[in-house]
Formats: structure tokens, sequence, C-alpha cells
């Protein structure tokens, strides 16, 4: 522990999404809306919330599979404290720009000189955003160029949620495995077999496996060819999405036990994101809890479970069933749904089904503060204050 | 409640393939009293699904046979009846809850004609009447604004509200039984418990009879009162759901019981040190394989010799507890001997007892 390896800078992606069936009018679905982690060498964190909150697409946006909006992540930013103060110079000067670029339309809607300023302003906007890639093209992920990126590829790498769908059925499992090592040249011949038998031997996997295809394997397996995959380039960060959910619950714990192992003897850091607020529990450091694309909450997991303190957690924890049939619980269910994304509810997107909601939870958004143990919340007016 | 409603007899599915015969229910016996909670618990491919489909008669015929046993519900068997009057059945004594409720309501109709359908065919309703008490059952299963919903197509409803339409359905013309496979699986925590306390509302209200068939055994300590554990196809422990989980004899539900971390559970011991979750090792048996002794031996702890060659009887070590393993075949024990990892729960009473059989052992 100790040093940084990433930071996540308001990272935004949103969606278009049709308005209906044959409707041309297209909605922004904002999948996720300004989210800032740091990731220390050596920890897992968690990403627990309900379906469609967004917790994926953020796994997703730090490998750039999507390519979010706005935001930046910024690898290793010790190293590069300099180009990060740039870029967010630059960013903070486009940000203001925007903001009276928005002003602006909100006032008018017509006058043709207004529209040439507005113009004005866009075209130095661009210019920002290419002065601010420009500086970040060594640090940040977003904006890295194609060499710089391969490089980076190499030290992020993801076990997907579905053993089923992600492993193609048309290739063996050496060359699942090899596929990288291959494509960034570290291991050649004879010397990536021996490689991707190391590999299945730490995923405790036959060597035989390797010549076979991924259909003669049981879900759990599946799951750790999913692993050797990840691991084949020697990455320090993984990205986990619900490594877990889709296999049975003896597989579960051999799953869990692997990744854990696996993280001492490599020294990895996880992120670990799953709807399983147990596994999750178990498996992590530090856990964020988002909501609708937000980040509602943010502390060490002992904290969380001991204290949660956003409204939302605090429920979410008490409907978390307990395998003890005397538990009596006090349970807090959440009434109704998630709010769609594409039309959030004015001010904190938690009010409707938050039974602490006062009024100026229905105006404002509240913002991540910190308390002085270091837990970070969002909430105006949380529980046992 | 002391009556017995639904009586499973030494079922046999068996489904046969091209060249083999997948034993998917092999000799499973039930009863299900009256107003009783059941859990069913197992993992994928252990038979559990398979039980309850063969109760519905909707195992697929070919490739799928019930080849022995029999079910009987309040004394009359099913098996016997002939397809038509099964139809009658379906619905209306016995109903049930599917897995997944994005795919298992038809796409095509409005919710509230899914829900009338099971009215009008069972109860003699006019369509109107069955539509106004469709409205009455979607609020009973906490649906708002129930008269516009009616209308509504499954795609236009989120997961959780699709359920609560599964739960109307199945509750429509109050059935005696109510088979809830895997209901809240795919559903979030948040809408699990809601769904959940739904269903115990409900069934408190109407005094039905509930299977319940699920990995989770956390929702099974919720949620009902006996508890039956399945693997590869057979029953291999039975009890009460307070013995289940805080004395479990076979090895499988130990290992069931403390593979799952429970929410406060930490990679880390208290001096900093790490700990690894308990597994069972292995995966389940091939099905295509016919296995001569327990069908655990190749994952359990304490398999001994004579596990290998030939199955153990399902046994009774107490009142309503059965099991069926070797290990308790000649003595009846407070505690299990081999409780190398303390079950959570388990009282300090209990506990030094195990620290006491562990040594002795």
């Amino acid at each position: 522990m100790g040093n940084q390896l990433l930071a996540v800078r308001n990272l935004k992606k949103y969606f278009p999404v049709k308005a209906g069936p044959f409707s041309g009018k297209s909605l922004i679905l904002k999948a996720v809306d300004g989210v800032n982690m740091d990731i220390m060498k050596g920890e897992t964190i968690g990403l627990v919330g309900e379906s469609g909150c967004g917790k994926t697409t953020v796994g997703r946006c730090m490998l750039r599979l999507y390519e979010p909006d706005e935001g930046r992540i910024f690898i290793d930013p010790e190293k590069h404290t300099k180009a990060i103060n740039i870029v967010e110079e630059f960013d903070a000067k486009r940000f203001a720009l925007e903001d009276k670029i928005h002003s602006i339309e909100r006032e008018i809607a017509g006058p043709k000189v207004l529209r040439k300023e507005i113009r004005s302003l866009l075209k130095q906007v661009h210019e920002l955003k290419l002065k601010a890639r420009q500086a970040g093209r060594r640090t940040d992920i977003l904006s890295m160029g194609r060499d710089d990126m391969s490089k980076a590829r190499k030290r992020l790498q993801m076990v997907f949620q579905d053993p089923w769908a992600s492993l193609n059925p048309m290739m063996l499992v050496k060359d699942i495995i090899g596929e990288g090592p291959k494509e960034f040249g570290t291991h050649k011949g004879a010397a990536l077999d021996k490689w991707v038998n190391e590999l299945l031997d730490k995923v405790g996997l036959p060597r035989a496996a390797s010549n076979r295809y991924p259909h003669e394997f049981s879900g759990g397996q599946r799951q750790r060819i999913g692993i050797a995959r990840a691991l084949s380039l020697t990455p320090s960060i993984i990205v986990c999405d619900e490594p877990v959910s889709a296999l049975d619950v003896s597989i579960q714990a051999q799953v869990i036990n692997l990744l854990i192992e696996l993280q001492d003897d490599l020294d990895l850091t996880y992120i670990f994101i799953a709807h399983d607020l147990s596994v999750v529990q178990y498996v992590s450091d530090r856990i964020s809890v988002m909501y609708l694309g937000k980040m509602v909450e943010n502390a060490n997991a002992k904290q969380l479970y001991k204290n949660p303190r956003h409204p939302y957690t605090i429920s979410l924890m008490s409907s978390v069933p307990v395998a003890d049939p005397e538990h009596k619980s006090e349970e807090i269910i959440l009434e109704g749904d998630v709010p769609s994304p594409v039309s959030p509810p004015p001010g904190c997107t938690f009010h409707p089904r938050c039974r602490y909601a006062i009024d100026i939870c229905r105006k404002e958004i509240p913002v991540l503060e910190k308390d002085k143990d270091g837990h970070v919340i969002a909430c105006h007016n949380p529980p046992n204050d | 409640m002391s009556n017995v409603l639904l009586e499973i007899q030494n079922l046999r599915t068996y489904f046969h393939m091209h060249g083999y015969t997948v034993r998917a229910v092999d000799g499973v016996d039930l009863q299900v009293m009256e107003g009783e909670n059941v859990g069913i618990v197992g993992e994928s491919g252990c038979g559990k699904s398979q039980t309850a489909m063969s109760i519905m008669r909707l195992v697929p015929d070919p490739p799928g046979e019930i080849i022995d046993g029999d079910i009987l519900l309040r004394g009359k068997s099913l098996l016997k009846l002939k397809e038509e009057e099964m139809r009658k059945v379906r619905g209306n004594d016995i109903s049930m809850i599917f897995q997944e409720p994005m795919t298992s309501l038809n796409p095509v109709f409005t919710v509230g004609y899914q829900i009338s359908e099971g009215l009008m065919l069972h109860r003699d309703m006019s369509k109107n009447e069955a539509i106004k008490e469709s409205i009455r059952l979607l609020k009973m299963v906490g649906i708002s604004d129930p008269e516009e919903r009616v209308k509504e197509y499954p795609f236009q409803l989120s997961g959780g509200l699709r359920q609560r339409v599964m739960i109307a359905m199945a509750m429509a013309c109050e059935p005696a039984v109510m088979i809830a496979d895997e209901p809240t699986t795919a559903l979030d925590v948040s809408i699990q418990a809601q769904i959940l306390r739904l269903m115990r509302d409900l069934q408190q209200k109407k005094n039905t009879a509930t299977m319940f068939i699920t990995h989770d055994l956390a929702v099974i300590a919720s949620f009902t009162q006996r508890v039956m554990v399945m693997y590869a196809g057979v029953v291999v422990e039975m009890a009460s759901v307070n013995d289940i989980f805080k004395k479990p004899l076979h090895p499988y539900t130990h290992g069931l019981l403390t593979s799952i971390p429970v929410l406060g559970d930490s990679k880390y011991r208290d001096d900093g040190s790490r700990r690894l979750l308990y597994t069972i090792p292995g995966t389940l048996p091939d099905p295509k394989r016919i296995i001569k002794g327990c069908r655990f031996t190749s994952r359990c702890p304490k398999v001994m010799k004579k596990c290998y060659e030939a199955e153990p009887e399902l046994v009774f070590t107490e009142k309503d507890h059965k099991v069926r393993c070797y290990l308790y075949s000649d003595t009846v024990r407070e505690t299990p001997a081999y409780l190398d990892v303390p079950v959570r729960g388990l009282s300090k009473k209990q506990k030094k007892q195990a620290k006491k059989d562990k040594i002795r052992g």
C-alpha cells in the first residue's frame, strides 16, 4: 500500500437512448455522472449498488472499453503531478467556459450575434480540450495515444461477469490465455506455452486444459480461465466485474479464495464490482456505494459495515438476508424501484425513496463530504447526527 | 397445519438423452403440510427445479420422463390425471412462480390479460370481472396505480414489478400450494427484500403452503420452516430450519453454510493476517455417470471406505432430522464431530461440545 495507482476524476459516461420505440427523439441516460476515485497499490476497492447504478460502466470506462464523455483517469498520478496539474488547470478553464455557454443558451434562443459568441466560445473549449489531452497523454488513460495506451492496457485487465459469454468458443484455452502475450510480444513459441502452463497452475487448472475448448469446462473452471487470461500480461490492476455472481455457492467460495491468494502472491490491485454486499464486504478494503450514476458513500469495509451513514447504504445493508433463522432483522425496506436514470429526480437522486428526506434534498444535489474518520458520504441529512 | 397437503413419494425424473440417461431427480420423498413453508436448497443441476416441474407435470416429455414414484395432492395422485384434469390443477390448486420474471411472462399480452386468463379458466369469471379482480390482485401485491398497470405489457415493467405480477398471477386462484422457483435470484437485494416480505404477508394471510426453491441459504433462513437439501438428484438432509442452520449434519450442508461470507466478514483476521473462505473442493459429479456409492464422495472431507461401496440411506438421526450419510448410521449425536470450522450461530454450549467432539474424534 502507500502509493497511488489510479486517480479517477469527474468521470462521466452518457448513453443516448431513444425516447420510444418509434420516436426519433433521443434522450440522455446518465450512466455515470461525476465519479471520483483514488486507488492505492495492493488494495481492493469494492463497488456496490443496485443494477443500473453504473458500477459496471465505471469499470469498463477504466479500461476504455467505453469512451467516457468527460473526466480523467490518471495512471501513476504520483509520478506525473506536474502534468496532472496542467491538465486540471485546462479543464477548470474549460468548465468555466462551458458554464458560460450554458448560461447564454438559457437566456436567449435566437440573435445571430450571440450565436457567433457561442461559436467562438466553443472553439476555445475545443482548443482547451486538445491542450489538456496533449498535456495528459502520458498519464491520463482517456487521452493516451496508441502507444501509451497499449502500455497501459498491459497494466489494466478485466475479469468479466459471465464466464459463458466472455470466452470465445472457437478458440483453444491456450490461445485464449496466450492471445495477449502473443499480441504484445512478451512471450513467443515455447516460452509462450510454458507461460500458459504456469498461468494454468496459478489458477488451479490442469495443464491438459490448454488444448481444450471452453465448452468442455464448468462455470467455475471457465471463470478460472478468464482469470488466467487477465493475468497473462502481469497486470497491476484487475477490474473484476461481478466475477462470482454467475457461479454456484460452493464454486463462488473457491473463486473468491483464488482471487485473494493471487492478490497476495502477485501484489495485485482489484476493483471488485458486485451487487452481493456480503461478498464485496468480504474481499474489499474500501467500498464505494453507487446510486444512479453517483457515488453516495465511500468508506473502508469495516467502517461501512459497522457504521453505514448514508440512508441508502443503511437500507441496503438491512435488506441483506442473514443465514440465521433466529435473526430478527429490522429491515428498512426501500420502497419502489430505482428511478430511471434517463430522468433522475431533481436534487438528491435518492430522495423519493429516502425516509430522512427534507426540503433541501428535493432541490440541491448533495456533494461528497469527508468526516474525521475518512468516511465520505453525499447526504444533506444523514441519520444519527 | 397438521394435514398433509402434498406428498411426493420416491419421485424419479430421468432424462433420456442420446446414449445416456440423466437422473435429474432420483428418489425424492417430501411431505408438505397445510400452510407450511418448505425450502429446497441445492446447487444448479441438483434436481430441485426438476422436482418442482415434476409436481406441475411440466417436465418436457421426451426427453424427460417421470419413471417412478407418485405425487399426491390431498391424497389424490397427480400423475394419474389426464392432461385436461391436470390443467384444472395447474394455477388453481398448485401454482408456480418461475425463476426469471423477464422471460416467463408473455411479451405480447398485457399484464391484465395474463392474470385474468387463469381467473376466467378456473373461476368462470367474465372478462370484465376478471380484469377487475386482476386490478385487486395487483393492488394486493403492492403495485401503485393498478388500473393503469393492467393495460401495460411486461417490457414496460421493471424486474421487481414483473416479479410482483408473477406473484399476483400465482395467487390469483388462491392455490393451496405455491411453488416458488428462485423467485428472487435475478433481483437486487432491496427488491428481493420487498418481494420476500410480500410473499410472507400473503402466505400468512391466505395460509398457502409454499415450496421455496433457491440456492441462497440466507433467503431460506428468513422464509421457511423446514428445509430439504438436495445434491445430485437426491435429498441429503432434511430438517427444521433451526436444525439445518444450528447443527447441520451432512458434510455438504455444512460446506454450503460455511462457504458463504456473511455480511461483516472480512478477508482479514483480527490480527491482520489473511483468512480464506471454507470451500467444498471440486464440482458436482457428471450427471451422465452412475455413481455406485454416496454421490458426494468426490468432494467430501469425511469420506470413508464404505462410502464408495453403497449409497447410504436417508435416516433419522433425531425426530424430524433426516440425513443421508454414514457418519450417522450408528450413533445419534448432539453435534457432528467433524466441525473443523465452527458454524456461525452455534450457542456457546454447542461450540464447546463441538470442540470436545473434535478432540475426541
